[in-house]
């Protein structure tokens, strides 16, 4: 029983240390003073400031971060509401139509989503740039929304808002006092995943983007199909970092979620449930 | 009160026209018209006859079959592994972190890793083998895309062994089943649901790795969404890389239809 | 002829980190009995199940299956089965293949499993349903598999861990009296657990009563319900009319305000104890004819008889279970024998207990009454 633990916890651990590799690698080259990715000379933080006068990338940057808020805004609101309607589509077939048009996006490549944008927006003539990546993310972050809201909304006691009428309340009462609070949580997950789904985004963002316009991901890739450049690696590290923050923030909140979950049900058997083979 | 809501809706249904409907129709139509803006079946003649084409599909999807049987042998145990440790959650956390690093950064650091002078052929000089050739071949494009792959196969496999209820473990125990046993005949087949979605995750993505066929293997692999990519902004032949989109998404049609949640197997709720 | 112990506690107490959920049980589980656990969630019963299953190992003490300790036998090496509370049926597999499991398990061959499942199923009368998948079997279909699927691999003992409380009431009765049934042709010991007093009393031969983490009665239901130990079981097996009394010599008892001749002795004198009556063993009278007068309160029809609260001119609250009416705000007397007064020490160890019932009561029986609610076997 130990014995087997043991070899566990070792496998757990190479596929942490695999997983975690190449992103180590890329932080530890960002020091390096060679300009290289496997001669270590020496420890520099120049790759950093060349980072920081790097105006170009900076603007890419901020332009990423620009569409990932803004369209995630946009896909969340449109999201929630096409998830309510769906919720609220009495047939059972044209439910089922709604949701596999829905997830036709989630499970396409990218590629083909790229491409087949690409085409609509040459036919009816849209300037690729800005505004047509943004559209473009907004189509793609949609049917995420809508998959983290719905479920929540199935969750939700019918009856409430049925006491909402009977209590007065307003179809648009129902809607911002009933409906909107208790599907809050799902909301917030299905704007994040959105969010990170745009920061993410390459291949999409590839196809629809002009020659003016770039997001990090496909000016990254422009670099390092040039080559090695340190100043990626910096770029690397700060990544990293956002991440780390990002998810440690999110876990921190779940947790405390949890735990007052606990709280308001204590219940006494769970030292029986607890007892797992 | 319906009124309100069909009202709520609009965008969204606008949303299905134009983004979902339209984009499909279009690829679809554009497939059937020539360089020259005509409707035309050559697109369609050309590819089922031209060898290159044919091998070409059928390589991508033999690299994207590969793809998904390493890293669901990674995956699967890691998974297991992961469900009957204590903080599971958190470990959980830890291991799909990566993926939330973008996926080029991720590839650029195999252009440094995988080099004549990278990591590994450091750790291979040294044991004695001797530098390869890494970078810029089949392999290391197998390789990377693995890596990337391996928490979209790893999450669902998690889900489907971690939902698996306690009682039915207990249970198959109590009945007579040793460790082993109770792995075969109790949790694998409870946790088929985790591996159909992985695989659904996993298969359909691989074909279409083009930045990594472009950054690591050196275009001597070619998948279809390479393909595609080369069609659509390279050679600007839209008729030909729509006719492979949609064989694109004819395969990932069939790759959804086998891996489709079965009636039986899994609990219905 | 002596009886075979199947599974025996011996001292056995178990923590989880801080929390002591079992303190100290020993009992002896012999062959061919009905053995019920009886006590509120969260006081150990479902433990003792994990003990004797194997999913748990005892933190002190030993647990021992056909006189050999158990400590390093796993769950499927024990010759014991579950019924789980929520079935646990596997999914994936069609009932001949749950019932089949432990079977395979065993590497029987299948013409023999095949009898055998086919056997089992027409025992639980689920004959024609092999094929089935599991999610189109309803709740009592499902209870059935369950309990066929533990019964086919003939354990020396079933643990029933609160199988019947998904069922809806009519479905659960029917399925006591299965039970009852199976057990009694098997003649395999069951131990049930349960915190429904009424299932308790319909199936068991011995009813084990618990209370944070104790055993605090043993008996058959009949004793158990008639010779409730203190408050707590009174207050558990059935309703009941508990009030503050005076022992004031053996077989003087004296309450709400007057001393009555009972069955119960061996206390001090003046000693402060619990007097306990059974709604149902209270009978309306006339006010004057009554040993006490209650003044109702509140009357409800209860189908086969009315519940009648009310209280006496000590402020002692009764409850009467009377198929006479009466009507709130009217005075009525109550009378009851002196063998339905049952005298509860406060405090008093099972071991005490035992002692002085086995010494007064027999020979209060010999005294006093013939026949009444007592039996005594």
């Amino acid at each position: 029983m130990k014995q087997k633990q043991k070899w566990a916890t070792v496998y757990l651990v190479l596929v942490f240390i695999l997983l975690y590799t190449p992103i180590f690698y890329l932080i530890f080259y960002s020091f390096n003073e060679a300009g290289t990715m496997n001669q270590f000379s020496g420890f520099t933080l120049n790759h950093y400031s060349a980072l920081a006068e790097d105006a170009r990338l900076l603007i890419i940057a901020l332009d990423t971060v620009r569409i990932a808020l803004l369209s995630a805004l946009i896909a969340t609101v449109i999201g929630t509401a096409g998830a309510i309607g769906i919720y609220y589509t009495r047939q059972r077939r044209a439910q089922n139509v709604l949701l596999s048009l829905n997830n036709i996006l989630l499970v396409s490549p990218d590629v083909i989503i790229g491409a087949s944008f690409l085409l609509l927006f040459t036919l009816v003539g849209f300037q690729l740039g800005f505004y047509s990546v943004l559209l473009a993310h907004i189509a793609f972050s949609i049917p995420i929304v809508v998959l983290m809201v719905l479920p929540k909304l199935e969750d939700m006691n019918a009856n409430m808002i049925t006491a909402a009428r009977d209590l007065g309340a307003s179809p648009i009462q129902v809607l911002t006092s009933v409906i909107l609070p208790s599907i809050t949580p799902g909301i917030l997950a299905g704007y994040f995943m959105a969010f990170t789904f745009s920061i993410d985004d390459f291949a999409v963002t590839f196809f629809v983007t002009g020659g003016g316009f770039a997001t990090l991901s496909v000016e990254i890739y422009s670099r390092a199909r040039q080559g090695v450049s340190l100043e990626i690696n910096a770029l690397s590290t700060l990544l990293f970092l956002v991440a780390v923050s990002l998810v440690s923030g999110y876990y921190f909140i779940q947790q405390q979620q949890r735990n007052r979950k606990k709280l308001s049900q204590l219940d006494p058997t769970v030292h029986e449930k607890a007892v797992t083979p | 009160m319906t009124k309100e809501r069909k009202w709520l809706a609009v965008p969204y249904h606008l949303w299905i026209v134009l983004f979902v409907i339209v984009p499909v129709m279009l690829l679809l139509f554009q497939s059937f018209r020539g360089l020259d803006g005509s409707f035309t079946l050559v697109n369609i003649q050309t590819y089922f006859t031209s060898r290159v084409y044919l091998t070409m599909t059928l390589q991508s999807f033999f690299y994207a079959f590969l793809i998904t049987v390493l890293t669901l042998l990674i995956s699967y145990p890691a998974a297991y592994f992961l469900a009957q440790t204590r903080h599971k959650q958190f470990w959980l956390l830890v291991l799909i972190l990566p993926t939330w690093m973008n996926i080029l950064l991720k590839t650029y650091a195999f252009i440094g890793i995988l080099s004549q002078t990278g990591f590994v052929n450091q750790g291979l000089n040294f044991i004695g083998i001797g530098a390869q050739q890494l970078l810029f071949t089949p392999l290391s494009f197998l390789i990377v895309a693995t890596y990337i792959e391996v928490p979209f196969m790893l999450l669902p496999v998690f889900n489907a062994i971690d939902e698996i209820d306690g009682s039915m473990i207990k249970a198959s125990r109590d009945l007579g089943a040793g460790e082993w046993q109770t792995f075969a005949s109790v949790i694998f087949p409870l946790s088929l649901s985790g591996v159909r979605s992985g695989i659904q995750a996993v298969f359909i993505p691989s074909l279409s790795l083009f930045m990594l066929t472009r950054l690591i293997a050196g275009n001597r692999v070619i998948t279809l969404g390479t393909a595609i990519e080369q069609n659509f902004l390279v050679t600007q032949n839209w008729g030909m890389g729509s006719t492979m989109g949609i064989v694109l998404v004819l395969i990932m049609f069939g790759v959804m239809f086998l891996t489709r949640r079965r009636r039986k197997g899994v609990t219905v709720r | 002829m002596t009886e075979e112990i199947i599974v025996s506690f011996d001292q056995v107490e178990k923590k989880y980190e801080k929390e002591t959920v079992l303190k100290t049980i020993s009992f002896d589980l012999e062959k061919g009995k009905f053995y019920t656990l009886l006590g509120p969630s969260g006081c150990g019963k479902s433990t003792i199940l994990n003990l004797i299953a194997g999913f748990a190992s005892p933190s002190s003490g030993t647990v021992s299956i056909l006189g050999k300790d158990t400590r390093d036998t796993p769950p499927n090496k024990r010759k014991i089965n579950t019924v789980f509370q929520d079935y646990a049926l596997f999914p994936h597999l069609n009932v001949f293949d749950n019932v089949a499991f432990g079977l395979k398990m065993k590497k029987m061959n299948k013409e023999k499993i095949k009898s055998k499942v086919t056997e089992t199923l027409k025992l639980v009368r689920l004959e024609g349903f092999e094929n089935r998948d599991i999610a189109e079997m309803s709740g009592g279909q499902k209870q059935r598999v369950a309990i066929a699927r533990a019964l086919v691999n003939e354990p020396d003992l079933l643990l029933l861990d609160e199988p019947l409380s998904a069922l809806d009431l009519k479905l659960r009765t029917e399925m006591q009296y299965e039970l009852r049934d199976l057990q009694q042709r098997l003649g395999i010991t069951f131990l049930f657990v349960t915190h429904d007093q009424e299932e308790a009393l319909a199936m068991s031969d011995e009813i084990m009563v618990m209370k944070e983490g104790r055993i605090v009665q043993t008996g058959t239901p009949n004793a158990v319900y008639d010779e409730p130990i203190n408050r707590y079981v009174a207050d558990f097996i059935g309703e009941s009319n508990i009030v503050r009394g005076r022992m004031v010599r053996d077989y003087a008892v004296s309450f709400a305000g007057k001393t009555f001749t009972c069955v119960d002795g061996g206390m001090q004198p003046d000693e402060q104890v619990d007097v306990v009556i059974r709604p149902e063993d209270l009978v309306l009278t006339e006010a004057e004819a009554g040993d006490i007068q209650i003044f109702v309160q509140t009357q409800l029809f209860r189908g086969v008889h009315y519940e009648i609260m009310g209280q006496d001119d000590a402020g002692n609250d009764w409850m009467v279970h009377s198929t006479r009416q009466s009507e709130p705000g009217r005075r009525v007397g109550l009378t009851f024998d002196p063998q339905d007064i049952h005298i509860m020490r406060i405090n008093e160890t099972e071991e005490a207990f035992d002692e002085r019932i086995e010494q007064f009561a027999t020979a209060a029986y010999e005294k006093t009454s013939k026949g009444g609610a007592g039996q005594d076997d």
